[in-house]
């Protein structure tokens, strides 16, 4: 039995720690820990709920945007504002703005180097690596003179003998399986995916002043005025940039991003039966495609247990609960009661190792995330999650894309409870929704041409007109996953304030009935090949897209100095 | 017209990380730059800032640094030697230099003419302001920039007043800078 530490060190950020036991080739347990204390709760708390979106959305920096849209939709519930059409349709715009960014971002260049091999591009055939990308895209770039540039800038910067952003990675371990010419292709996109990626962004530095962190969200509504004729307005003209924004990123995607997906996973299909875990999955649902009260989402809410796709639940919130039986905190119920968030607490106390530390006690409090749970039980959450319920209540668009995927790969649904169905859903999600954008963008247009330039519900803005104590409950798909913020508002300010993020149900710890949560059960039975090189729990652990900077390719095994590693 | 790009990089939060944003705003405040000369507060925004990096012919990058000798040692680096360096011994934020910097060599964007002028750290714990040594050494540091870029063909002008109180002057104020 070989005990393995995987512990990403950060860029910036990076908490996340994952302890495995491995055993005859494969893993037999998995622990996963979060080293690190948000708080943002606890700072909120006594301040006007009209402020809290700055604040929440500071929660993360990766995907911003996420925690003020589901501040502002929680504070809107408990005081009874209703955000306009044109509000609801720039939040989907930004909303899926980021999920595209971010799935990009996350496929090349926090995932694929799992799966590809940068070393191995060294001896690929520029002109036969030409003929593999014609053969999968109409994409423009593909020569073999653009093959033969990338080929030689990529020589030259691993002969100076830094692979930077490709360092630390196991190049050459047995799992990579891609010929030279797909790893060619594959660096190349990853290189043209940095390009896009920022490009693409600046549909948020448009929208909300700056990114991250846009700054034009307002509880009722938007900050932003809209008139088709204004020069200091949302006008015609940044409809016309918004557009060109948006058709460039259905192209990158549609001709990059999925044909590179549908390709590298063509050589690895026995991952379509690796990495499923805890089999549930629950989706609040989001983007509303109306303005009324239960309006239909663009992506439906729903929940399936236990990987039956014959049977779609709904979702009652009131379900939901979070455990600290394994987490830093203390209830002041003790460590069996479970709360709902609208009651949640957050007391902080750290009972671990002092760090530096070789192992965590996982048989006592391991980690700095509660364990959120509905019904009791674990539920993933994420893309494949929405793409599962999507598929399963038929939304034609989701439909299309899981069934072309699919029979390209020529394999059935039961594929998708996997690490390989993680990755695709999540390529779908970001299709389906380059594809929707458009007509979002057609629909504020057509408001503003028709003149409804309404962006903001006033009427409940000044706190004489709330109650004197109110709850409300905000909710969103962020790019990881189902998000929740709960607030309660007493006498104008902020009595408390609880968040469970898409991270928290997907890398939680165990619960108080000893239940793993989605990572760390998706880890039992992956095989690994060597145990000093453990890449095939990088691949299932990546696949979930950890916010935690997990996506870092840089991995010190249990003893091995960081730093000498990184120099490797 | 050639142009050369400053950039302050590091985290004003965490003490002395902060010392490339310091002496960039230090430096604007006294220096007026010369024509095609930008200089920016890079922070901690690493591979977002490749487009500013890409469009210039040669840029001087001011930052904190691990390196032999007491805090407050200034450094300099030139060429391959600062992407080597940003990789094992730049400080909290050099993941993100090193980013920046291979981004834009595999890219084929990298400026011809690279310089890193640095200064050893006393403390990055987290905080507002400088250490007493890093703070003694920030006059020297930035005339090395301006020796740095009077070399590129760039020379500064000092200002004959004051310059005008903008929002980031506030902010900089605020942050200690």
């Amino acid at each position: 039995m070989t005990h393995i530490v995987v512990d990403p060190v950060t860029r910036i950020e990076g908490h996340l720690r994952v302890e495995a036991e491995v055993d005859h080739g494969a893993v037999t347990d998995a622990w996963s820990s979060s080293t690190m204390f948000r708080g943002i709760e606890l700072i909120l708390k006594g301040r006007d709920p009209r402020d809290a979106w700055l604040f929440a959305q500071r929660i993360c920096g990766v995907c911003t945007t996420v925690h003020a849209i589901a501040s502002i939709r929680s504070v809107e519930n408990a005081i009874g504002a209703r955000p306009p059409p044109n509000a609801r349709l720039l939040r989907n715009l930004i909303q899926s703005a980021q999920a595209v960014q971010d799935h990009v971002v996350h496929f090349y260049h926090l995932h694929a180097l799992d799966w590809v091999d940068v070393v191995s591009a060294l001896s690929a055939d520029p002109a036969k690596t030409s003929s593999l990308a014609e053969s999968i895209s109409d994409w423009p770039l593909s020569s073999t003179k653009y093959f033969t540039g990338v080929k030689a800038r990529l020589k030259t910067f691993i002969d100076r003998g830094q692979l930077g952003p490709f360092a630390n990675a196991y190049w050459g371990h047995p799992a990579y399986r891609l010929p030279p010419e797909a790893n060619l292709m594959a660096v190349a996109h990853y290189l043209e995916a940095l390009d896009f990626q920022r490009e693409f962004i600046k549909l948020h530095a448009i929208l909300g002043g700056k990114n991250p962190h846009l700054q034009s969200f307002l509880v009722g509504g938007m900050a932003t005025p809209v008139d088709p004729d204004k020069q200091a307005s949302l006008n015609t003209g940044t409809i016309a940039k918004l557009r060109v924004l948006i058709n460039k990123a259905h192209d990158f995607v549609s001709r990059v991003y999925i044909p590179d997906v549908l390709a590298i996973a063509g050589f690895y299909k026995d991952w379509a039966g690796i990495g499923a875990g805890v089999g549930n999955y629950l989706v609040y649902g989001d983007y509303p495609d109306g303005d009324e009260p239960g309006a239909p989402l663009f992506f439906p809410s729903g929940i399936i247990r236990g990987r039956d796709i014959s049977k779609l639940e709904r979702v009652d919130p009131l379900r939901i609960t979070e455990s600290v039986k394994h987490a830093w905190y203390d209830y002041r119920g003790g460590d069996d009661t479970a709360l709902h968030p609208s009651q949640g607490e957050t007391q902080p106390h750290y009972t671990g190792p002092k760090p530096p530390f070789e192992r965590l006690d996982t048989n006592a409090k391991y980690s700095w995330l509660k364990s959120p749970r509905y019904d009791g039980q674990p539920m993933e959450v994420g893309p494949l999650s929405r793409m599962l319920v999507a598929y399963v209540s038929g939304h034609p668009q989701v439909k299309k894309h899981v069934d072309g995927a699919l029979s390209a790969l020529g394999v059935g649904p039961t594929a998708l409870f996997s690490t390989l169905g993680r990755i695709a859903a999540r390529a779908i999600e970001t299709i389906v929704l380059t594809e929707k954008m458009q007509s979002w963008l057609d629909e504020l247009g057509a408001n503003m041409a028709g003149g409804d330039l309404r962006i903001h519900d006033n009427s409940k803005w000044d706190p004489a007109t709330w109650p004197k104590e109110a709850f409300g409950a905000g909710f969103h798909e962020a790019p990881r996953g189902a998000l929740g913020h709960w607030v309660h508002i007493k006498d104008g300010v902020i009595a408390n304030y609880q968040c469970i993020v898409p991270s928290t149900w997907n890398a939680g710890p165990r619960d108080g009935a000893g239940l793993r949560g989605p990572y760390e059960a998706s880890l039992l039975g992956t095989p690994v090949h060597d145990p000093e090189q453990p890449l095939e729990i990088l691949r299932t652990l990546h696949s979930f897209d950890p916010c935690m900077a997990c996506g870092v390719h840089v991995v010190d095994v249990k003893r091995r100095e960081i730093v000498r590693v990184r120099m490797q | 017209m050639s142009s050369l790009l400053i950039l302050g990089l590091g985290n004003v939060l965490c003490a002395d990380d902060g010392v490339g944003v310091a002496a960039t705003v230090a430096l604007l405040r006294r220096y007026q730059p010369a024509r095609g000369v930008r200089v920016l507060d890079g922070g901690t925004l690493g591979l977002s800032l490749l487009p500013e990096l890409a469009r210039a012919d040669a840029a001087i990058l001011v930052d904190a640094i691990r390196a032999d000798g007491p805090p407050g040692t200034l450094v300099r680096l030139e060429q391959e030697d600062v992407a080597r360096a940003a990789i094992s011994r730049l400080s909290v934020h050099q993941v993100s230099v090193a980013d920046l910097l291979d981004g834009a060599s595999l890219l084929g964007r990298c400026p011809p003419r690279l310089v890193l002028c640095g200064v050893v750290p006393e403390s990055m714990e987290l905080r507002l302001g400088l250490s007493p040594s890093v703070a003694a050494a920030l006059p020297a540091l930035i005339e090395s920039v301006l020796r740095e870029a009077a070399a590129l063909g760039k020379p500064f002008r000092e200002r004959r007043r004051k310059q005008n109180v903008s929002v980031d002057d506030d902010i900089h104020r605020l942050l200690g800078l």
